[in-house]
């Protein structure tokens, strides 16, 4: 038995799709004359509008004191903070015996940028940093050493101010 | 002494202590321990840090606790307002000068002034952050101690120890008032034989061991009772390991034994157990060489030679294993004529004179005793002589054999020295620090060892080895032996001298043989 099909009879304003994309043409016309939101990225990076937050947590930075040494005393406390187990430290001494990282790696595909290693950190040393451009063409490069860590430019994190949690 | 009992109330828990206890060590009894920082049970009492400040009913002022001896009715408040704001006011006058260097300190996570400061100190200190505090360099103190006199507290522990338990008085508290700090002789050196204690007994960082300086924190730490290996007497002492590597040995307080020192020999025996060349499989000789090969058929190629043998059977054993292992590889032999000797390492004596009975024993062999109870004897050479025309000859970690055989050689160790390589088996051991058992000290006390740090590869306790061997020789009454208890009741039920003990009995402390007959010293 053959399944009757109702075919609805409709006006011909309504079938017809020329008026719809008018509709749609005009919008888009209309967005030629609208400010410009769009940002071009590679080239540009921040803008009026834009910039990335102060507070921002990405790929770290060891800070250095005035003859260029990294500030860690390999207190051990941020590897035992760290939820993510990405950061190995072994402690040393260095020429004068201070106490001295001689191995401070940290895994950037193992870390969750939490930022707890820069809040724990008693001598203000390791903190994460306002960047997220981190691409490599391998993966061991993604563990960074003492000398990279100390070697970073971007600027560090502000991380959140319970005093101030708006950011104002 | 002893009979007569006190009543009295701590923090308003009754407790009964004999006549003339502390305070503190009454408290201690109802739950409750009093900050402390120059009170040591080990050491006679100074009562002048002022820390332990206690509340007693009826007494005018706040009283120390560890100065203070229990009496009949006294009611005694350690959490009064009153106690707490005394302790508070001490605490505050300690961190004067104390640097605020905890990321660098390696006491940090096991200071007393931490902890007592985080459970009730001032939250902030009230001196301007201008005050330049104290300075003054570090000191070379001896072979293995460091002095940091910045962070001293001067509850003067280490000065009584070196006077009045090692006899050897060659620190005293130099200078007055704030500028006190802990002097040596200046023609002395802090290199007695028990020196190393000095370091356990300073409640902060300011005497360091230079053997663990910043080599870890002390949070990273997992602790294991264990017994020291380096001579006969036996001292308790916790392994301290990190990622499965031993990083420091503390002497553990018993009373009966060592009290709560060791000695810096004991202290520094351990850089042997992180050995990284040993055997990981057992080993067998097929067509003139040593294949590596698993437990089953290693084990059943020492079977079919030890059945097969006929003769003499001679067993050199290290008096360093465990006395389960000991007594398993003497049960290997039942049945074949056997002979089993020792050879123990011979060094100085070095007692420490404040304490009766405690010295490092000139025998450098923690189970020399457990072996002799278990009928293996000294007579050294003559074993290795007779073990030249022996049918079987077993050699159970002794590193430098001398031993020429006809016979099958079997060789059970940690490390495959280069005579063992004429073996015709070698069977992998755990050493000490990875496994369970027991060593029988000079004084006949049987003590417990617990497993620190995974075995490397295939290497198993020697009692699961030898008792193993056992049940595939005899075709297995008893069965297999699975853990250390189990080896150690086989042991208790049949050795007259183990008899009516148990291993759960033995607990942390160890317990006497029932034949244990006191060396004299």
């Amino acid at each position: 038995m053959a399944i009757g099909v109702k075919v609805m009879k409709r006006p011909g304003a309504e079938i017809s799709y020329l008026r719809a994309t008018l509709k749609g043409m005009a919008l888009t016309l209309s967005h030629l004359w609208r400010p410009k939101v769009t940002m071009q990225y590679p080239e540009e990076k921040s803008s009026k509008d834009w910039t990335l937050s102060p507070r921002w947590r990405g790929t770290h930075r060891m800070l250095t004191d005035e003859q260029g040494r990294a500030k860690c005393v390999a207190c051990g406390l941020c590897p035992q903070i760290c939820p993510a187990n990405c950061i190995k430290l072994v402690p040393g001494e260095d020429e004068q015996g201070n106490r001295y990282p001689l191995i401070y790696e940290i895994d950037e595909f193992r870390c969750v940028f939490c930022g707890y290693c820069q809040e724990v950190c008693p001598e203000e040393a390791i903190h994460v940093g306002v960047h997220y451009e981190n691409s490599e063409y391998s993966r061991d490069r993604f563990v960074y050493d003492l000398e990279r860590l100390c070697a970073q430019t971007h600027p560090v994190s502000t991380l959140w101010d319970p005093s101030d949690p708006k950011g104002e | 002494m002893g009979d007569e009992l006190l009543n009295l109330t701590i923090d308003g828990v009754r407790v009964s202590v004999p006549k003339g206890t502390l305070v503190i060590e009454a408290a201690k009894q109802a739950g409750v321990l009093v900050p402390h920082y120059c009170y040591h049970p080990g050491l006679p009492v100074a009562g002048l840090c002022r820390m332990c400040l206690v509340e007693i009913e009826k007494a005018p002022k706040l009283q120390i606790a560890c100065a203070t001896q229990a009496a009949e009715g006294m009611v005694v408040r350690t959490q009064s307002p009153q106690a707490k704001s005394g302790r508070m006011g001490v605490l505050e006058l300690l961190l004067i000068n104390h640097p605020l260097d905890c990321p660098i300190c390696d006491q940090a996570g096991e200071c007393e002034l931490q902890d007592f400061t985080f459970q009730e100190g001032r939250p902030a200190t009230r001196y301007s952050p201008h005050y330049a505090k104290r300075f003054n360099p570090v000191e070379d103190f001896g072979p293995d101690v460091l002095y940091v006199p910045n962070r001293c507290i001067l509850c003067t522990r280490c000065v009584r120890f070196m006077e009045d338990v090692a006899k050897e008085p060659v620190l005293n508290v130099s200078e007055r008032g704030d500028r006190a700090y802990i002097g040596i002789h200046s023609e002395g050196r802090l290199d007695h034989p028990w020196a190393g204690n000095v370091v356990d007994l300073c409640p902060v960082g300011s005497l360091l061991s230079k053997d663990f300086l910043h080599k870890a924190r002390a949070w990273e730490l997992d602790k294991t009772a264990s017994i020291c290996t380096g001579c006969s007497q036996g001292c308790n002492v916790t392994l301290d390991t990190r990622e499965n590597v031993i990083v420091r040995v503390r002497p553990r307080s018993n009373l009966e034994v060592n009290r709560f020192f060791i000695c810096d020999h004991g202290r520094m025996n351990y850089r042997w157990m992180n050995r990284g060349d040993r055997i990981e499989a057992p080993l067998v000789r097929r067509g003139g060489e040593l294949h590596a090969t698993d437990w089953d058929e290693a084990l059943d190629f020492v079977a079919s030679r030890m059945r097969g043998a006929g003769g003499r059977a001679v067993a050199l054993v290290s008096p360093r294993v465990s006395t389960e292992a000991l007594f398993f590889a003497r049960e290997l032999f039942r049945g074949l004529e056997w002979s089993g000797a020792f050879q123990v390492v011979m060094g100085e004596e070095a007692p420490l004179a404040g304490v009766p009975n405690l010295a490092l024993r000139a025998e450098r062999a923690p189970n020399a005793s457990g072996a002799e109870l278990l009928g293996y004897s000294r007579e050294y050479a003559a074993a290795v002589a007779t073990a030249e025309t022996a049918a079987v000859v077993l050699v159970l970690d002794e590193p430098d054999i001398a031993v020429r055989t006809a016979g099958a050689l079997i060789y059970v160790g940690t490390v495959l020295p280069e005579r063992a390589r004429d073996a015709q088996a070698v069977l992998p051991i755990a050493n000490v620090a990875e496994e369970e058992g027991t060593y029988v000290n000079r004084d006949g006390r049987v003590q417990r060892y617990f497993q620190a740090k995974s075995a490397p590869g295939m290497a198993r306790p020697a009692w699961w080895v030898f008792s193993e061997l056992v049940t595939a020789l005899s075709g297995g009454p008893g069965g297999h032996v699975g853990t250390a208890a189990e080896a150690f009741d086989r042991l208790a039920a049949s050795v007259e001298a183990f008899r009516g003990l148990s291993y759960a009995q033995l607990g942390f402390g160890g317990a006497p043989t029932p034949v244990a007959t006191v060396v004299p010293a």
